[in-house]
């Protein structure tokens, strides 16, 4: 099972939406896999709070964000 | 009357607007995530020229475009205006409907308008050598084109799954001379990191975006590029919005509607922002962002979770976030900022200058067939979202029975996207669309939750 993935200019699998953040999901999963499968469950029995509140709580970062991450490191 | 309008390679605008100048509520600094002070402009300094940090924070209203950056936005620009009345005629519709088409440069879409600018910049300010990232490759290729022409050497770092099977973006920036590697590479700590994790790892855009800066941070002479959401890309797009307002006037038209797609709000601010500047000197304009119901960072404001203890039963909360109230306290301080979206365009968004829409991606892609089959020329799956906030106005102007002028920026073409149609003719794409009833459901429940810190 393929979505179009716009960031990606491609078609994905969910696999890939699962797994693309050292593991964890990508952050739009949900947006993207509802009405297709039950994906807050699918997300439930595969995560454990601790690793969807690492995922989805807060806010995304910025781009600057990333930018001054990524000169800090 | 012409199907194309036309300008005159001499009257190509000589410079970029920049609304900072006139925008009713001043940007606030973008704030730093570790200390939450403001950054300055050298903290930027590693990543970019200061030549293009001046422009990031420059309140100028008009700020002049360098002769050799003209001479070579003339390979492909003054872009035409396009009077879509086949469009039309297949919507019955009494609008008229104009395209800005931005898909006639060398990579086939937008991005140059930038990527030129700012290789010109960095070589100026003595750079040989960028660095940046690429998803779909759009932008990549476009840097490509731009360092090509300016001498200057590229590194892409393109996310590994979209590198082995989109080859030919890939092959569009070997054209023009720049290296692209899949990322995460050996090239780089970040990329080194991940590649012990799985010697075939798929990649990500943000492992990506961390090998470009630190490849541009740790390599002499070089900086990195990005291709939207800063306010130097959106001022170099204003030309997109200034060539059509000399195109509209030169017919004696001007819109009632302007519409473009938004992802970082870098094609959407280029051709709106001068019609913003009308509006806010009190025209009469309306102005449509439409996105993807997938992502929808402006019409929800960005997905923000909670999680119940175990006592609920229902342990995963999610939601769109529908007020500020779900925003953190610092986020606050630092201004209004959508995920993704360039903090020009979420600002004018919270001010009511524009609006924004959402299209699920199969009415977005209908949307791009009805063009292509009409118009003839194939959107990109990006441009599909502003072609279907155009046929909805058409739609409404047929029974409204009024002749509203609509302006579009056509963003880019689709040919090198076509497994995206082949996807959608097959039927291999679904719908998907959180239902407004969940949605207040879901916020309903998650008020019983604290705000997230
Ligand atoms: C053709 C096209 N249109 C639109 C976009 C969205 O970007 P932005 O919102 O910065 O214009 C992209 C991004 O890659 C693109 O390639």
């Amino acid at each position: 099972m393929t979505i179009y993935c716009i960031q990606m200019g491609m078609l994905l699998e969910l696999s890939y939406c699962t797994e693309v953040n050292a593991g964890l999901p990508c952050r739009n999963i949900i947006g993207c896999w509802k009405g297709r499968i039950d994906i807050l469950s699918f997300l439930q029995e595969r995560f454990s709070p601790d690793q969807l509140k690492q995922i989805f709580g807060g806010l995304p970062k910025s781009r600057i964000d990333r930018i001054i991450e990524g000169i800090q490191n | 009357m012409n199907r194309k309008i036309d300008l005159n390679e001499k009257d190509i605008p000589k410079q970029w607007y920049n609304i900072q100048a006139d925008l009713p509520h001043p940007l606030p600094p973008p704030l730093n995530p570790g200390t939450g002070e403001p950054i300055t402009p050298d903290m930027l300094a590693p990543v970019f020229p200061m030549n293009l940090i001046e422009q990031e924070v420059s309140t100028e209203r008009w700020i002049d475009i360098p002769d050799q950056v003209l001479e070579k936005y003339l390979i492909w620009r003054p872009t035409p205006l396009y009077r879509a009345r086949l469009l039309e005629n297949f919507l019955k519709t009494p609008a008229r409907i104009y395209f800005k088409n931005e898909g006639v440069s060398p990579p086939g879409s937008h991005k140059p308008n930038t990527a030129i600018a700012q290789a010109y910049y960095n070589k100026v300010f003595g750079i040989k050598r960028l660095a940046t990232e690429t998803g779909a490759g759009q932008w990549g290729s476009a840097l490509a084109f731009a360092c090509t022409q300016f001498g200057l050497e590229l590194k892409v770092y393109m996310v590994r799954i979209s590198f082995n099977q989109k080859p030919y973006r890939r092959i569009l920036m070997e054209t023009w001379g720049a290296k692209c590697v899949p990322s995460p590479s050996p090239d780089t700590n970040a990329g080194r990191k991940f590649l012990e994790q799985n010697p075939e790892h798929p990649g990500s855009l943000g492992i990506s975006i961390s090998e470009a800066i630190e490849d541009a941070v740790t390599t002499k002479d070089s900086r990195y590029s990005l291709g939207s959401v800063l306010n130097h890309v959106l001022l170099h797009q204003t030309i997109i919005g200034l060539e059509a307002q000399k195109q509209l006037a030169s017919i004696g038209e001007y819109p009632d509607i302007v519409i473009g797609c938004a992802g970082g709000g870098s094609n959407f601010g280029g051709l709106s922002l001068p019609f913003v500047r009308d509006k806010v000197n009190g025209k009469n304009v309306r102005i449509i962002a439409c996105e993807p119901t997938s992502c929808p960072t402006m019409t929800k404001g960005p997905y923000v979770y909670d999680f119940g203890d175990t006592a609920e039963t229902t342990p995963l909360l999610a939601m769109y976030s529908l007020g500020h109230s779900f925003i953190p306290a610092p986020i606050h301080a630092g201004g209004l900022r959508y995920h993704g979206m360039a903090p020009i365009v979420s600002r004018i968004l919270k001010d009511g200058l524009i609006e924004a829409r959402a299209y699920t991606q199969l009415e977005t892609f209908s949307a791009g067939i009805s063009f292509a089959r009409t118009e003839g020329f194939i959107p990109a799956p990006e441009t599909n979202h502003a072609i279907a906030g155009v046929i909805e106005e058409a739609k409404k102007a047929k029974e409204e029975g009024k002749e509203k002028v609509i302006l579009m920026n056509w963003s880019g073409h689709g040919i090198i996207d076509l497994a995206a149609y082949d996807a959608y003719l097959s039927g291999k794409l679904e719908d998907y669309m959180l239902p407004d009833e969940d949605i207040q459901k879901l916020v309903k429940d998650l008020e019983k939750f604290p705000k997230p810190k």
